[in-house]
């Protein structure tokens, strides 16, 4: 189940809002969210619902090992996490890295073992990071093992953060797993985020794509360098409504539900380095691999650049089982390890301009080596967007296609670049900080029509959804 | 180590002047409250609207029966099959469906800056070169339903309860030759544009030239490829990326076995091009398009033609056809047209017959329909649409028998026809299940006209004539 779907908008979540503020205590209300969470992730995977569940099993039941053995005086918690890790990692590499490697081992050494056909479980990557987050923090002794089952799964299954994050750590909802309160406030803020989320996946990042695979959905050999730059900017557009709109129906609906989890995005097209992008761009994940592998010692003293090198072929290849995700790692890695080499304190003083340009040019040709997984298309790009192939291949400077597409998606451009800049933060200061009672009271008012208005705008475009028109008797 | 539990507090509560603590949170959860007062009404009653309102079964837009309930099965339970398919039906059967799809295509027209000679692009339409090197291209629609619905009135019963509702739901092999789409604003009204990917029309010529060597020179064969309405009404800034359907054509012609006779469509229809000869909103050409075709395919044919003058005019209006769907443009939806068609003098002393799969006669009934949701299916007046095979009967005795192996752009032209052959079959090439040789031999066929677009001439379709031969 998607979140930005009719049935799950109208039909799941109403029926999982009604049950929830209609059961009295808490516990009641957390099997409401033990059960829907099952059933939304059911409803995607009837099948691996059950991996879901035994996952969960096997890391609360690690928990309780390592707090036994941490307590113990030569008790071994670290082989008990090792396990645990071990069996998380193997499943996400059986599910989701089984046939890349197996494609990868066939072609370098020219086997031919079978390639396994396996479907990926929907968030298999989101679980099971949030089960290892779990397991370190219980060695670590950051967070008390958890002692009931049914709060450990409650956890690592609740639905608005399940299949598309952000990473929620243990730490961070342990105590509102136990006891909460969800004021009006909560639900007033939570749906109000929740719909943005929405509006940002249906209005946005839905139309933003449609434009990018005119482009780039099919051979791109001829495609114009204004119209390659134009595309992936788009697509970098795209990319960033898409998962910060999941991270905020996610946040919302948490929040609804009494949950405050950590924000996911923070604005990140305003960084100046490709460092302090990273630091506002899918927060959850690079802070996991910040704190459960950069800083876990594994090559001695030459640690800390092997390391960054590791961290980034992994953040790539936690993005999917393909070269093009790992490259996308790897590139910023890149370019994080000469920043480090410049320091931060030469870079400040750059001029501004300069950074800026610097770093979106990187982020923006590094979401080109993000969406072309075919690695042919993927050269054909860097030859379109460095101009060679105007000179190689005689492509376009410009294209009447690129100028038209400008001018017919012109507004919602726009729109989609000043709402990716901290502009709602600064209207929210205005009417909530600075006016007076009757600002105040525009502004919150305001804000509620708004999102009602962009609720019913967002429904009424996915009416379109299932969209497949029949060219009856074409030709 | 560092701890990432810096958890988000609730937001700062305003600072506004002259408000302690007490009062400022206060006026935050009364107006909290006032905020969900808005939009929990608002989301109860969409969800209510979704659950109570009766569920659309057809889409008029988009010509497709929408999706039913699923069946639930075990297998089908843990495939993700029966969750899918109610998610699929929930979405898709939308109360009012086509009324809000409208709505929602025309808040998108928002997106961007509109004049009066703007052009919309639909698709990714890339360079082509004209002299056929460029293949067809598969435009991505390749799964489609059809829904059509027939209402002959003179039908045996058995056969009307049979066509009636008919839901064809089948992997439409053919590729298109297909670049995309614009819609263009033409002298005040605007206009869908299928852009020509070109192509060679190898498998139309080699199909030809074998039926000519099948048949001989007892069958006279014809080739009549007309163009689509890009031909004529593209802009001029648009030609790098529409090959000419002319040229394809006439390359086509070239090879073709000199016994058989090109007739030239495209230059005749262009003649009339200032006429209403394609329609805006849909992919087909006009009745009266088909008029100017057929009358030069008479004069090839050296055959009788009666004057568009002797015809009954019948009007269908408001009529709005598939480009606009496949457009989501809002300004074709809103500028619909009338769809006229043209009923022979002797229409009255005509039968046309219908068969089954076998080939069996099922029955008389109309040629002329009068269709559902004629807005939208006005084009499923001839025949009621796409039928394997029709046969008609004039009042005609000159001992010509045509046979007219078509697309749908065929089913305009046989109504003009009445008063010049005795019999006229309607085959359509892509459903036609015998061997189609044998079957011109049997029925003591004298003409035998290709009618397909150039897009199928060029595109998959055409491979299916040789099929037909064969089979």
């Amino acid at each position: 189940m998607v979140f930005s779907s009719l049935f799950f908008l109208y039909f799941f979540l109403a029926i999982t809002l009604v049950a929830y503020y209609w059961c009295k205590t808490l516990e009641k209300k957390n099997i409401v969210l033990i059960v829907s969470s099952l059933i939304f992730y059911a409803w995607g995977e009837p099948v691996w619902v059950i991996l879901l569940v035994l996952s969960a099993f096997i890391n609360w039941f690690s928990g309780l090992l390592i707090g036994a053995e941490l307590k113990k005086k030569n008790g071994k918690p670290k082989l008990y996490a090792a396990l645990a890790i071990v069996i998380d990692l193997s499943f996400l590499i059986i599910f989701k890295y089984s046939g890349f490697l197996v494609e990868n081992l066939n072609g370098l050494l020219r086997l031919s073992i079978p390639v396994p056909q396996i479907t990926m479980p929907i968030g298999i990557s989101f679980f099971t990071f949030q089960a290892i987050s779990y397991i370190m923090d219980c060695l670590w002794e950051t967070v008390p093992p958890q002692r009931q089952f049914r709060r450990f799964l409650l956890y690592l299954s609740m639905f608005p953060q399940l299949v598309a994050g952000p990473i929620v750590r243990y730490s961070v909802i342990e105590k509102e797993i136990v006891q909460r309160k969800v004021s009006a406030v909560d639900i007033s803020e939570g749906a109000m985020r929740a719909i943005i989320g929405v509006s940002k996946k249906v209005i946005v990042a839905n139309n933003l794509y449609a434009v990018v695979e005119q482009f780039f959905g099919s051979d791109i050999s001829n495609l114009s360098f204004l119209g390659t730059w134009y595309t992936v900017i788009l697509y970098s557009l795209y990319v960033y409504f898409d998962f910060s709109g999941y991270s905020d129906i996610a946040i919302g609906l948490g929040r609804m539900f009494g949950f405050h989890f950590n924000e996911n995005f923070n604005y990140p097209f305003i960084c100046k380095t490709i460092s302090e992008f990273w630091q506002r761009w899918h927060i959850s994940l690079s802070t996991f691999f910040r704190d459960y592998l950069f800083y876990v010692p594994i090559f001695g003293k030459q640690r800390k650049y092997f390391n960054l090198f590791l961290v980034w072929f992994c953040t790539g290849m936690w993005h999917g089982a393909s070269w093009n995700f790992i490259f996308w790692g790897l590139y910023f890695g890149i370019f994080i390890f000469i920043e480090t080499r410049i320091g931060k304190k030469k870079m400040k003083k750059w001029n501004i301009f300069l950074t800026h340009l610097y770093s979106k040019v990187i982020i923006v040709i590094g979401f080109g080596i993000f969406y072309f997984t075919d690695l042919s298309q993927l050269g054909r790009f860097f030859l379109n967007i460095s101009g060679i192939s105007m000179l190689s291949n005689g492509n376009a400077f410009s294209d009447l296609l690129t100028w038209n597409s400008m001018l017919n998606n012109l507004y919602l451009i726009i729109f989609a670049i000043i709402v990716s800049m901290p502009v709602l933060p600064k209207i929210k200061y205005f009417f909530f900080n600075w006016g007076n009672n009757t600002v105040y009271a525009v502004g919150k008012i305001g804000a509620a029509v708004t999102c009602s208005v962009l609720l019913l705008i967002s429904s009424l475009l996915l009416v379109d959804s299932t969209n497949n028109p029949f060219l009856y008797f074409r030709f | 180590m560092q701890s990432n539990n810096n958890k988000k507090s609730h937001p700062a509560a305003p600072a506004r002047k002259g408000l302690n603590n007490m009062k400022r949170k206060n006026v935050e959860y009364g107006f909290s409250y006032i905020s969900l007062m808005i939009m929990i009404p608002v989301f109860l009653l969409t969800a209510v609207f979704l659950l109570v309102f009766p569920r659309s079964g057809e889409s008029q837009i988009e010509k497709r029966k929408l999706a039913e309930f699923p069946k639930f099965t075990f297998q089908s339970y843990f495939s993700g099959e029966f969750t899918s398919g109610v998610t699929n039906w929930y979405d898709d059967t939308v109360p009012y469906r086509d009324d809000f799809k409208k709505m929602g295509y025309n808040f998108k027209s928002i997106f961007g800056i509109h004049t009066e000679d703007e052009v919309k692009i639909v698709g990714s339409p890339v360079a082509v070169v004209n002299d056929g090197k460029k293949d067809s291209s598969d435009s991505g629609r390749d799964t489609k339903t059809e829904t059509k619905t027939d209402t002959k009135t003179e039908t045996k019963t058995d056969k009307s309860e049979d066509k009636s509702n008919k839901v064809n739901t089948e992997k439409d092999e053919y590729k298109e030759a297909s670049n995309g789409l614009i819609v263009v604003k033409h002298e005040g009204h605007y206009r869908g544009l299928e852009l020509f990917g070109g192509g060679s029309g190898d498998a139309y010529v080699e199909a030809l030239n074998n039926y000519h060597k099948d048949l001989g020179d007892s069958v006279q064969i014809y080739s009549m490829t007309p163009a689509t309405a890009s031909e004529y009404y593209l802009p001029e800034n648009f030609k790098d990326v529409n090959a000419s359907q002319k040229e394809t054509t006439d390359s086509i012609s070239k090879r073709l076995d000199s016994s058989i006779k090109y007739v030239d469509v495209i230059t005749e229809l262009g003649n009339h091009s200032a006429e209403d000869i394609y329609l805006r909103t849909d992919h087909h050409w006009t009745p009266l398009g088909a008029y100017y075709a057929a009358r030069e395919f008479a004069k090839a044919a050296g055959v009788d033609f009666k004057d568009i003058s002797t015809y009954s005019k019948k009007d269908i209006p408001n009529f709005c056809g598939t480009l606009a769907a496949w457009a989501e443009d809002p300004n074709l939806f809103n500028d619909s047209e009338t769809f006229s068609y043209y009923v022979p003098s002797n229409y009255d002393k005509c039968t046309t017959y219908y068969y089954d799969t076998s080939l069996n006669d099922t029955g008389t009934g109309a040629f002329f329909n009068q269709v559902g949701n004629p807005e939208s299916n006005a084009y499923l007046t001839f025949m009621g649409g796409d039928e394997q095979v029709v046969k008609v009967e004039t009042n005609v005795r000159n001992g010509r028998k045509l046979m007219i192996v078509k697309d749908s752009y065929g089913n305009a032209v046989p109504g003009y026809l009445f008063g010049s052959f005795e019999s006229i079959y309607v085959v359509d090439m892509r459903y036609f299940n015998k061997n189609l040789v044998n079957y011109i031999k049997q029925e003591g066929v004298t003409d035998l006209v290709f009618t397909m677009v150039t897009f199928s001439a060029v595109g998959g379709n055409a491979d299916n004539l040789d099929t037909l031969r064969t089979q």
